[in-house]
């Protein structure tokens, strides 16, 4: 039978037990010495087997040496006009005094996710050194920019932050990821406890080179009366997996959950969500969107689970696909466990090119073709970036989206 | 002899098996505007859509000149810069383009393939706000997507303030009536009237008279089953009210 023959490690799985055994996580070099990386057998890496994909991982990053360095340069791969930035670069945490009422920030030993039988996660928890810690007490106007980048020569590097939205405060918060040229392996952490009548948006862009490896898992509480909007974007990396895991915990409380999967020739890209209604009168909105060209595969596997006593429960997940090209693979995973008797809860899929008629009524216009397809993928992605209300942010954001458009991005 | 704004010669066109356009011949001068009237399903829109050059169709006999160009060689966007406009019978509702992008995308895009330069805001909101104001258009309409959520009326409002922009040498307007009240039937008439120019040339397809008590034509043709079976003045529009298209059937056999 196959699970009693020894899984064949390879290069990739050997760094990581001998990086995982060097910082005394022995438990998690233990359970991927017997189980090996995931494959598609395993149910939540169904399109994007880690075992095959991952083929190599650089030596972990000496923290010390590269955050200098990157202080020095005072690189910012993403600027927001009048965001207050706070860089982790190669896993350290760097900020100055200056934030701005009401965010207080620090560090933390250790990482910031809770447990949770994922192996990237197990690897973010035995290998992150440090967190950093946010505390957002009130309404904060200013973008929060957590700039997470990797500088250097090729480099694992495990980060993470932890982020406490107080009672009736709201903020939003922008994550990017980035990185220098080369064939990095990120693997980013985030915990956010979204308060009480909050309102928050959590913005996470991967904006590494082609070269690179990204890995993101953003784990998310929601009390009562919050809101909160997600928005993931791939723009980045040939290898790339997002999480998203979310709980409700507390009454009336809403969550968008949105993202816009961008992948071009070459590039596996996968956005994984898990939402929990864990009590009664939640609602939540999941909404992405897949565009794939060239020889690539677009990843969406979306996971709603309503828990026996989230009565009322309203959740609806769509996903949208476009195929720019024939080679492409756009792949999508809904899946509704459901185990409360009084609730909505739906999901769709579509999948399709840019629609004929509506190419030709531009064309007829005298828009050019390539001009009329970047109307049509723009018009198609406005309904994830328009609800972003900060203008210099949703500005930003259009422009990662024209840059990729562009052949530009990463 | 003027060069005739649109010239179509023996032009046959079909999709997949089906031939739908079975030789059309038509010549419109510069300023002169032809009505062509025939019942549901003669290949009226499919003549519009060859012109404009949507894919579909496979063009198998025939040309069709442009003020002395070859039209057909062109692609979709290049015809519209030589000033080929075509109002459609249903136009295409594009969520997440706003309209106002996508007029200037527009009036850009044919301005750079002229060799112009691009048009400064202010300009652009100057031209659509007059241009809209006599269409009755509140630049609240322009703010939403385009032809999203729009009434027929809006729509086909919205059809004519693009020509008005576009300024094009060569209008089409499909069914243009189609979907109007008695008092928008009057604003897009107007509008449409107002275009008319010396160097401007219209086609209008309709199957009712009626437009044509607004927009008075120069020529009236007879559409049947894919071609022109007889021309006229603007009287044969009343004839065709009065007898039906049954008569000109025979002619087209
Ligand atoms: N995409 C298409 N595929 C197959 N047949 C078509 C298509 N479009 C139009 N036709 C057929 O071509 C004929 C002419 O249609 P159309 O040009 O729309 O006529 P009209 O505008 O005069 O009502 C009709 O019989 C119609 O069914
Ligand atoms: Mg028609």
């Amino acid at each position: 039978m196959a699970f009693s023959v020894p899984v064949r490690l390879g290069a990739a799985e050997n760094t990581l037990i001998e990086q995982l055994n060097s910082a005394g996580a022995a438990a998690t070099a233990e359970r991927i010495s017997v189980a090996g990386l995931p494959t598609r057998r395993v149910e939540s890496y169904h399109y994007t087997d880690l075992k095959t994909l991952l083929r190599s991982v650089p030596p972990l990053a000496d923290q010390n040496d590269t955050l200098d360095a990157f202080l020095k340069s005072g690189a910012t791969p993403f600027h927001v006009e009048g965001a207050h930035q706070i860089t982790i670069a190669n896993g350290a945490v760097a900020y100055d005094d200056n934030a701005p009422a009401g965010v207080i920030v620090g560090k933390a030993e250790g990482n910031a996710l809770s447990t949770r039988d994922d192996v990237l996660v197990h690897l973010n928890t035995a290998l992150a050194k440090e967190s950093l810690t946010l505390t957002i007490e009130n309404t904060i106007e200013q973008v929060i920019q957590i700039d997470r980048r990797i500088e250097g020569e090729a480099a694992h590097v495990l980060d993470s932050a932890k982020i406490f939205v107080a009672d009736n405060a709201s903020v939003t918060i922008l994550e990017t990821l980035s990185s220098s040229d080369a064939a990095h392996v990120g693997n980013h952490a985030t915990y956010l406890a979204v308060g009480r009548n909050t309102v928050v948006t959590h913005i996470v862009i991967d904006l590494s080179p082609r070269a690179a490896t990204q890995f993101s898992t953003s784990e998310y509480t929601i009390a009562d009366g919050a809101k909160l909007r997600t928005v993931t974007i791939h723009a980045g990396a040939a290898l790339s997996r997002s999480q998203i895991f979310a709980r409700f915990t507390g009454e009336g409380a809403h969550g968008d959950f949105t993202g816009l999967n961008l992948v071009e020739d070459g590039q596996h890209n996968d956005i994984t969500i898990d939402i929990r209604h864990g009590v009664a009168n939640t609602t939540s909105q999941e909404l992405y969107k897949q565009i794939a060209r060239g020889r690539s595969k677009a990843v969406f596997q979306g996971k709603i689970v309503v828990e026996r006593d989230a009565q009322k429960t309203d959740a609806k997940m769509m996903m949208q696909g476009l195929m720019l090209s024939n080679e492409a693979e756009i792949l999508s995973k809904p899946e509704l466990e459901i185990y409360a008797d009084d609730v909505v809860c739906g999901h769709g899929s579509t999948c399709g090119e840019l629609d004929e008629d509506s190419m030709f009524y531009l064309m007829s216009r005298g828009i050019p073709k390539a001009e009329a397809e970047t109307m049509l993928v723009r018009g198609f992605i406005e309904e994830v970036l328009d609800p972003v209300e900060n203008e210099a942010l949703a500005e930003a954001l259009h422009g990662v989206v024209d840059r990729w458009l562009l052949g530009k991005a990463g | 002899m003027t060069t005739p704004i649109l010239e179509i010669r023996n032009l046959h066109a079909r999709i997949e098996d089906r031939e739908i356009l079975k030789g059309v011949n038509l010549i419109i001068p510069p300023g002169e505007v032809h009505a062509v009237m025939g019942r549901n399903g003669s290949g009226k829109s499919t003549l519009s859509y060859v012109l404009a050059g949507k894919e579909d169709y496979e063009i198998t006999e025939g040309e069709v000149l442009l003020d002395g160009e070859n039209l057909l060689e062109m692609e979709p966007a290049e015809r519209a810069a030589a000033g080929l406009f075509l109002a459609f019978q249903y136009p295409i509702e594009i969520p997440g383009v706003a309209t106002m992008t996508f007029l200037k995308a527009a009036m850009n895009a044919q301005r750079k393939a002229r060799g112009e330069g691009e048009l400064s805001t202010p300009d652009f909101m100057r031209a659509v706000k007059t241009a809209g104001t006599d269409l009755h258009i509140d630049t609240d309409m322009l703010k939403r997507p385009l032809n999203v959520g729009f009434s027929g009326g809006e729509k086909k409002r919205a059809e004519v303030l693009q020509m008005a922009l576009l300024q094009p040498k060569m209008c089409i307007l499909d069914e243009t009536d189609s979907g109007l009240d008695i008092d928008a039937l009057q604003v897009v008439s107007k509008g449409v009237n107002a275009l008319r120019n010396a160097g401007r040339s219209m086609l209008v397809i309709t199957h009712y008279q009626r437009l044509l008590n607004h927009i008075i034509p120069d020529v009236v043709h007879v559409f049947s089953d894919g071609k022109i079976v007889e021309s006229g003045d603007k009287s044969l529009a009343l004839q065709l009210e009065a007898k039906g298209y049954a008569d000109f059937d025979n002619a087209a056999a």
